[in-house]
C-alpha cells in the first residue's frame, strides 16, 4: 500500500515537474534577457589564451579593441577615434577616445593598450592567442593618455585590421596576473573588470556565461539588460530550445535544420554570406622547405593536367543544390564572398566549369590512356590512376559530397578510394603527406592575410617531422612575392589588385579545388527579438556577414505581449497529470482484486 | 597445526578476523597490481594515438614556428617518451593528474567539477532502472510466459537494442518541443535555466530536476533491460525449489512466498551487476551527456578526445578505471557477508 502510494506520488511529482513553468524563463521572456547559443564550449575567458570561438564571443563583448570590424568588415573606430600612417609606412599613430573608464571606475587610457600589446609581444604565454599578429611590431608606446604609437619593422598595411582582433585589458587588474598567466582562466571572480557593451557578471561551469549591459558604453548601452550565452553540445537540442523560446538566436544551422524551421511563425531565418570555403585539396608532392620529398602521395597529382581534369570533372553547382539545398555559392576564388572587397571571380577565359568531355581530352592528350575497368593508366608509373580521398567522418556534408566525387571522377577514368577519418586523424595525416585528396575547410576574418599566407612557401615544413601550416604543399615564388606586396599595399584598390592576382594563380594551380562557400544559416526568435540583423539581403536573399557583438548591441525586445507559454503548460499538463493518477488508481484497484482472488 | 583443525567455537571469531584480513590483503594487493598495470596501459594507449595534439590545438589560427616550439616545450612534448612516462607515473602516484592543455586547468579540478553532475545523472538513472528493472524482473520471472513477462521482456530488450543517442534525440524532440496536443514539458539541454539562483534554493533544485528528467529517462530506458533479464532468470531458477513448496504449504500468500523466500535467494547475480554499474557510474554516459548538453565527465572525455588532450584523457582514464577497481573490491567484501559460500572458499 505504502509502496504504491509512493509510486503514485513519484508519478505525480514527475508530471508536476513538466507542468511547473521554470521561474527564470518566465521572467526572462519579459524581454530583459537575450539568450544566444555559443559557438563552442567554454575553456577560458583569459583574452591572452582564448582561441575557441565560444570563448571569444564572450571576450569581445567584455573587453575593448583598438579598432573594430565595421559592418563591411573594414576597421572602424572603437578605442581609437582615428589613425594616421607616417610617409615611410612604418609608424601608425592612433588617437584614443578620452574620458573612458573601466567598469571599476579607473580611467581607460592609451597606457592600458600599450601595456597589453607589449605583454603580447614580449611574453610568449601572453602571445598564445594573438602573438603572431604583433610579430612585426617593433614598439608600441603611449606618449600620452590619448595617443598610441605603433612602429613596425617593415611596412604593414593590415595593422588596423589586426587591431580588430586583439582585446585590450586593464593594466591595473592584470599586472599582478602576469606571473601566473598560463593558469589564469578568468572564470571565477565576478564582475570581471573590463570595458565593452557588456560586463561579464557570471559563469556557470560548462553551461553558460551571463553578461550585463554596460550603461557607460560610449556607443550607448545595449537595449537588453542581460545577455546569456549558452552552450549546447547537440545542435538539435539548441534548435529545440529555440523553438520553445529558451533561446533567442542560433547560428551555424545545417541546411536540414534550417529547412525544418521554415514553417515556424515565431522565427525569422537569415542566411548570411559565407566567410568559409569547403575544398578538395590535392597533394602536389609533400616536401620540406629545402625541397626534400616525403610522404606517399600519388605522384600523378603533381601533374597540372591531372589536377585541371579533376577540377573540370566536378559539378560545383550541383553540390550547392544537393548538399547545401541551394544555400551557398559554388566555388571558384580562394577568398569567400563575405568580404566583397576581396571577392574574385575568374574571367571567362580562365573559368573551369563542369566539363567532363574537356577533362577527358586533357587526360588523353597528357598520355593517360584508358586501362582495364575504365581506369586510366599513369604513363610514368604505369599504374592505374587511383586516388585516396580523405573525408571527415564527423562532418555530415563530407559524407554527402564523397559519392558525387567518386562518380564524377569515374567518368574521366579516375578511381577514388574514399577514406573516412576523424578530424584529428585527418589533421595528423595532412602534414605527413600520406594522402592524395583531402576535404578541408578554412574561414577568414576581414583581413585575408592569414588565409593567403597558408599557401606561401614559408608554410612548408622545416623537416618531415615538424608540421608546417601548409594545406597542399603549394609553393610558388611569384605567389610569395605578391603576398609580401599586398602586405605593403596601403591603398585598398592596389591591395585588391594584388590579391586578385594571387587568387588567379591559385585558381589555375588547382591545388585547392574550392567546391563551395556555404552560407551561415541563422535563426532568430523574431516574436521576441527585433533589429537583430543589420544590412539588407542581396539578390540571392543572403544577408551580409554579421558580427555577434554588433547584433547583441542593436537587438531590441519586441513589446511584451503575454504569450501564455506557461499557461498552455498548465492547461494541457494538468489533464495529463490527472490521467496518470487515474490510470495508477485503476491499476491499483485491479491489483487488489487479483491478490484477493489469489488468497482464496 | 593448521587453523582448520581447531574446532572450538570461541576461537573461530578470531580466526575469522584473521581470515578476513588475509582475504582483504589479497584483494588489496590485486587492486594495487591492477592499478599499476592500468597506469602503463593508460599512458601507452594515449601516447600511441596517431595524431599530433599541437597540430589540432593550433589548426586554423595564426601560429609562428617560434610559438609552436614554445608550446611543444610548455606541454612537455619535446621530452623523450620514457621521461614523460616517468614523470606521469610519479605525478599520478602523488595524486597530481596533470594539467589539461585545452582547458588550461588542473585535470583533477576539471574532474571534480564534472563529477557531481555525472553522479547525479548516472546515479539517479541507476536507481530508477534498478528499481524498475528488478520489480519487473521479479514479476516476469514469477509468472514466465505471462502477458506481463512477454511485454516486459519485449519492451526492455527493444530499448536495450536502440542506439542511445537516437532514443535521446527522439525523447528530446517529443518532450522538449512538444507534439500534437502535448506542450513542451522539459528543457532541451543543460543542467539549469540561466538566471535562476544557484545553491540549495528550492527553485534551483526543482529546476535541476526538470533538466534531469529527460537524460535520466533516456539512460534508464536503455539500461533497465539488464536488471529485468538477470532478475527474471534467477527468479525462474528458484521457481521449482522445494523450499518454495514448503512456504506455500505453510499457507503463505503467493506474494509473500515471492517476496520473503524467492527474491532474497535470487538477488545475488543482480547485486553483481549493480556493483559493476556502480564502478562505471563516474564514467558517465558520453552519448546521453552529449545529446542533452549535460556538463558531466562523459562529455569531458569526448572533448578531450577531440584534441587529443593527453593529460585530461589519462586523468579521466585513471579515475574511471580506479573507480571500477575500488567497486570490484567492495563487491568482493560485500559478497562475504551476503553469501556464506564465499567465506568458506
Amino acid at each position: 500500500m505504502v509502496r504504491r502510494a509512493l509510486l503514485a506520488a513519484a508519478a505525480l511529482a514527475l508530471a508536476a515537474l513538466g507542468v511547473i513553468p521554470p521561474a527564470a524563463a518566465s521572467t526572462a521572456s519579459a524581454g530583459q534577457t537575450l539568450r544566444v547559443e555559443s559557438d563552442t564550449s567554454f575553456s577560458t575567458f583569459n583574452p591572452f589564451l582564448a582561441y575557441f570561438a565560444g570563448d571569444q564571443q564572450v571576450i569581445y563583448g567584455v573587453y575593448p579593441l583598438l579598432t573594430q570590424a565595421a559592418e563591411n568588415g573594414e576597421p572602424a573606430p572603437y578605442l581609437a577615434t582615428k589613425w594616421t600612417i607616417s610617409p615611410d609606412h612604418l609608424t601608425w599613430t592612433f588617437t584614443i577616445r578620452s574620458g573612458l573608464k573601466w567598469s571599476d571606475g579607473v580611467p581607460l587610457t592609451a597606457a592600458d593598450i600599450a601595456w597589453t600589446y607589449n605583454l603580447i609581444m614580449k611574453n610568449p604565454t601572453a602571445g598564445t592567442a594573438n602573438g603572431s599578429l604583433v610579430a612585426d611590431f617593433q614598439s608600441v608606446t603611449a606618449p600620452n593618455a590619448t595617443t598610441l604609437v605603433i612602429k613596425t619593422t617593415a611596412p604593414e598595411s593590415n595593422v588596423a585590421y589586426e587591431a580588430t582582433i586583439i582585446p585590450v585589458v586593464p593594466e591595473h587588474v592584470w599586472a599582478s596576473r602576469v606571473k601566473n598567466l598560463a593558469n589564469f582562466r578568468n572564470m571565477s571572480s565576478f564582475p570581471v573588470v573590463g570595458y565593452g557593451p557588456w560586463i561579464l557578471t557570471g559563469y556557470v561551469s560548462n553551461q553558460y556565461a551571463t553578461l550585463t549591459a554596460n550603461k557607460d558604453y560610449y556607443a550607448g548601452a545595449p537595449a537588453y539588460q542581460t545577455l546569456v550565452i549558452q552552450y549546447f553540445s547537440n545542435s538539435d537540442a539548441a534548435v529545440a530550445a529555440l523553438r520553445t523560446g529558451a533561446l533567442d538566436e542560433i547560428d551555424d544551422l545545417s541546411a536540414t535544420q534550417y529547412d525544418s524551421l521554415k514553417g515556424v511563425r515565431s522565427l525569422g531565418l537569415y542566411p548570411t554570406e559565407s566567410n568559409i570555403w569547403d575544398a578538395i585539396e590535392l597533394n602536389t608532392g609533400a616536401r620540406t622547405k629545402s625541397g626534400s620529398k616525403f610522404g606517399n602521395g600519388n605522384p600523378a597529382l603533381a601533374d597540372p593536367a591531372v589536377r585541371k581534369a579533376i577540377a573540370l570533372a566536378i559539378n560545383r553547382q550541383e553540390l550547392v543544390a544537393k548538399v547545401l539545398n541551394g544555400l551557398g555559392v559554388s566555388g571558384a576564388g580562394y577568398l569567400p564572398p563575405a568580404y566583397p572587397q576581396w571577392w574574385w571571380t575568374p574571367p571567362a577565359s580562365m573559368y573551369e566549369g563542369y566539363n567532363p568531355a574537356e577533362a577527358n581530352q586533357i587526360l588523353d592528350k597528357a598520355g593517360y590512356t584508358m586501362g582495364p575497368g575504365g581506369v586510366r593508366i599513369d604513363p610514368k608509373t604505369k599504374k592505374p590512376l587511383v586516388f585516396r580521398f580523405g573525408i571527415h567522418s564527423d562532418e555530415a556534408s563530407d559524407g554527402e559530397i564523397a559519392p558525387y566525387i567518386v562518380e564524377w571522377l569515374a567518368a574521366i577514368g579516375i578511381k577514388v578510394d574514399v577514406q573516412a577519418m576523424s578530424f584529428t586523424q585527418l589533421n595528423s595525416a595532412l602534414p605527413k603527406g600520406d594522402w592524395d585528396m583531402l576535404m578541408d575547410s578554412w574561414n577568414t576574418t576581414a583581413d585575408p592575410s592569414y588565409l593567403l599566407s597558408i599557401q606561401t612557401c614559408g608554410t612548408l615544413p622545416q623537416n618531415a617531422s615538424t608540421p608546417g601550416n601548409t594545406d597542399a604543399f603549394f609553393c610558388n615564388p611569384s605567389y610569395d612575392k605578391l603576398y609580401n606586396q599586398q602586405l605593403t599595399d596601403f591603398s585598398t584598390a592596389q591591395r585588391v589588385q594584388t590579391i586578385d592576382q594571387m587568387q588567379s594563380l591559385l585558381y589555375q594551380a588547382n591545388v585547392d579545388i574550392i567546391l563551395y562557400y556555404s552560407d551561415n544559416l541563422e535563426a532568430v526568435r523574431t516574436a521576441a527579438v527585433k533589429d537583430y540583423f543589420y544590412g539588407s539581403p542581396n539578390r540571392q536573399g543572403f544577408y551580409p556577414i554579421q558580427t555577434d557583438v554588433l547584433n547583441w548591441q542593436q537587438a531590441k525586445p519586441v513589446a511584451v505581449t503575454t504569450t501564455g507559454g506557461s499557461d498552455t503548460g498548465l492547461v494541457v499538463g494538468a489533464p495529463i497529470a490527472a490521467v496518470v493518477v487515474i490510470a495508477l488508481g485503476a491499476a491499483f484497484a485491479a491489483r487488489r482484486r487479483r491478490t484477493a482472488g489469489e488468497r482464496e | 597445526m593448521t587453523a582448520a583443525s581447531v574446532p572450538a567455537s570461541g576461537v573461530s571469531a578470531a580466526s575469522g578476523a584473521v581470515e578476513f584480513f588475509r582475504y582483504l590483503a589479497k584483494k588489496l594487493a590485486g587492486a594495487v597490481l591492477s592499478f599499476a598495470v592500468l597506469l602503463v596501459i593508460g599512458f601507452v594507449i594515449f601516447s600511441l594515438m596517431p595524431s599530433d595534439p599541437l597540430e589540432a590545438l593550433t589548426r586554423g589560427r595564426p601560429t609562428s614556428a617560434a610559438q609552436l616550439a614554445f608550446l611543444r616545450k610548455q606541454l612537455g612534448l619535446d621530452q623523450p617518451v620514457i621521461e614523460r612516462f616517468g614523470s606521469f607515473a610519479w605525478n599520478t602516484v602523488q595524486g597530481h593528474l596533470g594539467y589539461s592543455w585545452q582547458f588550461q586547468e588542473p585535470v583533477s579540478t576539471l574532474i571534480a567539477q564534472r563529477l557531481w553532475p555525472t553522479l547525479l545523472l548516472t546515479g539517479s538513472a541507476m536507481v530508477v532502472s534498478a528499481i524498475a528493472g528488478l520489480w519487473l524482473g521479479i514479476r516476469s520471472g514469477w509468472r514466465p510466459g505471462s502477458l506481463l513477462d512477454r511485454g516486459a521482456s519485449g519492451v526492455s530488450l527493444t530499448f536495450w537494442s536502440v542506439p542511445t543517442f537516437w532514443l535521446g534525440l527522439i525523447l528530446l524532440v517529443l518532450f522538449s518541443v512538444g507534439f500534437g496536443p502535448v506542450p513542451p514539458l522539459f528543457p532541451a539541454g543543460g543542467m539549469s535555466t540561466p538566471g535562476t539562483a544557484g545553491g540549495l534554493a528550492l527553485s534551483h533544485i526543482l529546476d535541476v530536476l526538470r533538466h534531469l528528467v529527460l537524460p535520466c529517462l533516456t539512460l534508464s530506458l536503455v539500461i533497465f533491460a539488464q536488471y529485468v533479464t538477470i532478475m527474471r532468470s534467477s527468479v525462474i531458477d528458484e521457481l521449482g525449489s522445494p523450499y518454495l513448496l514448503t512456504a506455500r504449504a505453510k499457507g503463505l500468500r503467493d506474494a509473500d512466498v515471492r517476496r520473503r523466500h524467492a527474491v532474497p535467494n535470487a538477488l545475488l547475480p543482480s547485486v553483481t551487476v549493480i556493483f559493476l554499474q556502480l564502478g562505471g557510474l563516474v564514467a558517465g554516459a558520453i552519448t546521453v551527456e552529449t545529446v542533452y548538453s549535460w556538463p558531466g565527465l562523459g562529455y569531458l572525455t569526448y572533448q578531450a578526445l577531440q584534441i587529443p588532450d593527453l593529460p585530461l584523457l589519462e586523468g579521466t582514464f585513471i579515475v574511471f578505471s580506479a573507480s571500477v577497481i575500488v567497486m570490484n573490491m567492495l563487491a568482493d567484501i560485500v559478497y562475504r557477508y551476503l553469501d556464506p559460500r564465499v567465506r568458506r572458499q
